[in-house]
């Protein structure tokens, strides 16, 4: 393949992308592969049972219960399914979770270098930065700057403790609870959680 | 050599495009959503853990489709195209590329329904055909919160333990891995050893997955991997490794 048709990018590549996935969608519904309800279902997963929202809650307890926090850092898995969140939570892609915690002179960071995997039932779908090539080539060697690209200034004392998912455990960060929220309502706590700060690049601020 | 196995580190990319959204495009939902049915129809899952009544779900579905199955496609990518393409831009290609390999679909078909799309205009908003069980359905919601755990029980005791001076292995590049580019031959230290032991969805032959076996978490200091001018000395990388692509030091 010549360079000048590699690095030709075709004008409509967006309609014809979106063409090319309807028309296989329809032909997989045509051959009884998958029903023309099977998408919408997926999807609708991922909106209402499976996403950040139930990271949210689970740092938001942490954050009130040192004991569930105790309870959580040993083994995630089994601390989550004491919570009253959707069915699920140890399904697919939340099968082995492991948390990180953040505190005073350490920070932590989850990535992935060989894909884009990810605690699915407690984080949901994770966000195109994490997936771009870009962001998982740098962060590995580099993350003090992205870091800093992404808005958090660590000082140079802290210490970054980067996780790289390349075998079977999917991780998730507890970020530190930040000052002047004592008076706050779990829920109120949950609503401050970003996916970013549960990824480690964001800080959570009241 | 694949660059795919070897993201880790690479210089001179320039800054990090922050885009939050899970899907940048509608279409992209998609795809996703045909990859998590495929994965939740998958023929393997008959033995998996739990075990799912695969045979009895009517669905034409009749092939073998993981995560590993994904990745490899995607590592078996131009690497030059790998970059070029938007993540649900590689999954289109590959799972679009299965279907048609694996004879569900002939590539006339496919052109020929995707032209008749982009005549309508409208491609995401236009109908879809109507039709398939909601069995179907059930199956891959069942598999989204069952899952598809990787963990056994085997009674074969880890070879190392926390704090075990180890080297990661340059194991023989194959068509996939879990071992990243970055860290093979670099020296690390048992940080943590799982409990249990994990499969991995198939055999990824001499590179070694597949039967389960302990995995540990792994810590390297930084300048171990990229050398001390090129790396941040106040970070740790830990890595989970699957055993066999660990020796002692």
């Amino acid at each position: 393949m010549s360079d000048k048709k590699r690095f030709s990018y075709d004008t409509d590549r967006e309609i014809y992308s979106a063409a090319k996935v309807r028309a296989l969608e329809a032909l997989l519904i045509e051959k009884g592969v998958i029903s023309d309800k099977t998408v919408d279902k997926v999807l609708d997963f991922f909106e209402t049972k499976m996403g950040p929202f139930n990271g949210a809650r689970i740092v938001a307890r942490a954050w009130v219960d040192p004991e569930f926090k105790k309870r959580l850092l040993k083994d995630a898995t089994t601390a989550i399914a004491e919570l009253d969140l959707p069915a699920g939570m140890a399904g697919a892609e939340g099968e082995h979770i492991k948390v990180a915690e953040n505190r005073p002179g350490v920070h932590n960071v989850i990535i992935c270098t060989l894909c884009s995997c990810y605690p699915w039932p407690t984080l949901g779908l994770p966000p195109y930065w994490f997936k771009d090539p870009t962001f998982r080539a740098r962060m590995a060697r580099e993350p003090r700057a992205v870091l800093k690209e992404f808005g958090v200034d660590l000082d140079p004392s802290v210490e970054i403790k980067l996780w790289d998912s390349s075998a079977q455990i999917r991780w998730m960060v507890l970020p530190e609870r930040p000052a002047g929220t004592d008076n706050m309502s779990e829920a109120e706590l949950a609503a401050l959680l970003t996916p970013e700060a549960m990824m480690g690049v964001a800080k959570v601020a009241a | 050599m694949k660059l795919q196995h070897h993201l880790g580190g690479i210089e001179n990319l320039g800054p990090v495009d922050f885009q939050k959204r899970v899907f940048v495009a509608p279409w992209e939902e998609r795809i996703f959503g045909i990859h998590v049915a495929m994965m939740g129809l998958s023929n393997h899952l008959a033995s998996a853990l739990p075990k799912y009544p695969i045979s009895e779900v009517p669905t034409r579905f009749e092939s073998f489709w993981t995560w590993g199955h994904l990745r490899t496609g995607a590592e078996a990518m131009n690497p030059f195209d790998y970059f070029k393409f938007r993540y649900y831009e590689k999954w289109l290609g590959g799972i679009s590329g299965f279907f048609v390999e694996e004879g569900y679909v002939t590539e006339e078909e496919l052109d020929a329904k995707t032209a008749e799309y982009l005549a309508d205009g409208n491609v995401d908003e236009a109908p879809l055909p109507k039709g398939g069980s909601p069995a179907i359905d059930s199956q891959v919601i069942r598999y989204l919160l069952e899952g598809d755990s990787p963990k056994r029980e085997v009674p074969d005791k880890p070879r190392f333990k926390v704090g075990d001076k180890v080297t990661i292995k340059d194991v023989p590049p194959e068509a996939h891995t879990r071992c990243p580019g970055h860290l093979r031959g670099r020296a690390g230290v048992i940080s943590e050893v799982y409990e249990g032991a994990y499969a991995y969805f198939f055999s990824t032959g001499p590179d070694g997955i597949g039967e389960p076996m302990p995995c540990y978490s792994v810590a390297f200091e930084p300048a171990e991997i990229w050398g001390p001018k090129l790396s941040d000395q106040k970070s740790t990388f830990y890595a989970d490794l699957f055993e066999v692509y660990i020796e002692a030091a």
